[in-house]
């Protein structure tokens, strides 16, 4: 749990920066993601077959980028992004080995209601050249006045 | 699923129901996926609860198994609702049907919708899925 699951709701404010998540993508690492998901589509694992496509090279998968969006929101909002969160996002740009991938999110609104609060966040994925890789939203209903985990 | 009865994608219409299927989250699973995504949460540990990308990571593979995607198709969006936790060992099903299809431009767009039931039939999550896939060479 990150010292952010010991927030209040109260204390969320349109703008508030989420704690980023950075992470370094690496060949390996995408190996160890096919295994996991059993895809193996050869654009993420074979270097001679990707260095010959569009690619040229071999790229993370997009759901490996995308599970580290999911790691900020759970950090952040705990079992209330697990049971009531929302992702909607686009891929723009594929994330590559050697590249430092960065997840920032912001809080772009509060909806408040009596005992709930929908809290929506704008959530993107970029490279170290700043090229975004993913963009998109990401909503979570929490109760109002607990811990959001 | 043997490679000859994939759905070929270009003749997959709107409606198209994937054989459904389930999978049981064991914790060696869960616990090979999280080293992958490097997700050390504590809230996993103390918990036994899957992190919920791996619940839809799991239930997409029906989309890998039942569907001859061309190493050229391209994930261009996902949405996701998690709707319910889910727990180690628990055993789930994955529905996908083919939603929006549409060409434009020498591409093929495919929308794919998925949920993912609990034992109880309880929906725990569901998406939708959206690749661009080239026109031509439909068929492999």
């Amino acid at each position: 749990m990150t010292d952010l699951s010991m927030y209040r709701m109260s204390q969320l404010s349109v703008g508030m920066n989420l704690p980023e998540v950075r992470k370094e993508i690496t060949q390996p690492k995408i190996n160890l993601y096919a295994e996991a998901s059993q895809d193996f589509n050869p654009i993420h694992i074979d270097e001679d077959f990707a260095r010959k496509t569009a690619a040229g090279g071999t790229i993370a998968h997009g759901m490996l980028v995308l599970s580290y969006v999911s790691q900020m929101m759970t950090n952040v909002f705990g079992r209330s992004w697990m049971a009531g969160g929302r992702l909607n996002v686009r891929f723009k740009t594929p994330a590559r080995p050697g590249d430092t991938v960065t997840v920032n999110g912001k809080i772009d609104r509060l909806d408040r209601q009596e005992e709930r609060t929908l809290v929506m966040c704008e959530v993107i994925c970029s490279n170290q050249n700043s090229e975004t890789i993913i963009t998109g939203e990401a909503r979570v209903e929490v109760k109002n006045d607990e811990n959001i985990d | 699923m043997p490679e000859e009865n994939k759905g070929e994608y270009i003749q997959l219409e709107t409606g198209y129901e994937f054989p459904p299927k389930s999978f049981n989250l064991d914790a060696e699973a869960v616990s090979v996926y999280q080293k992958a995504v490097e997700d050390s949460s504590s809230l996993y540990h103390d918990t036994n609860l899957v992190p919920p990308l791996a619940v839809a990571t799991f239930a997409m593979k029906i989309l890998a198994e039942g569907l001859a995607l061309l190493p050229g198709a391209i994930h261009v969006s996902q949405e996701f609702e998690f709707i319910d936790s889910v727990s180690v060992s628990e055993k789930l099903t994955s529905y996908a049907k083919v939603g929006r299809t549409r060409s434009r431009g020498g591409l093929h767009l495919m929308d794919v919708d998925l949920s993912v039931l609990n034992p109880d039939h309880k929906t725990v999550l569901t998406g939708k899925t959206s690749f661009v896939l080239p026109e031509q060479g439909g068929k492999r």
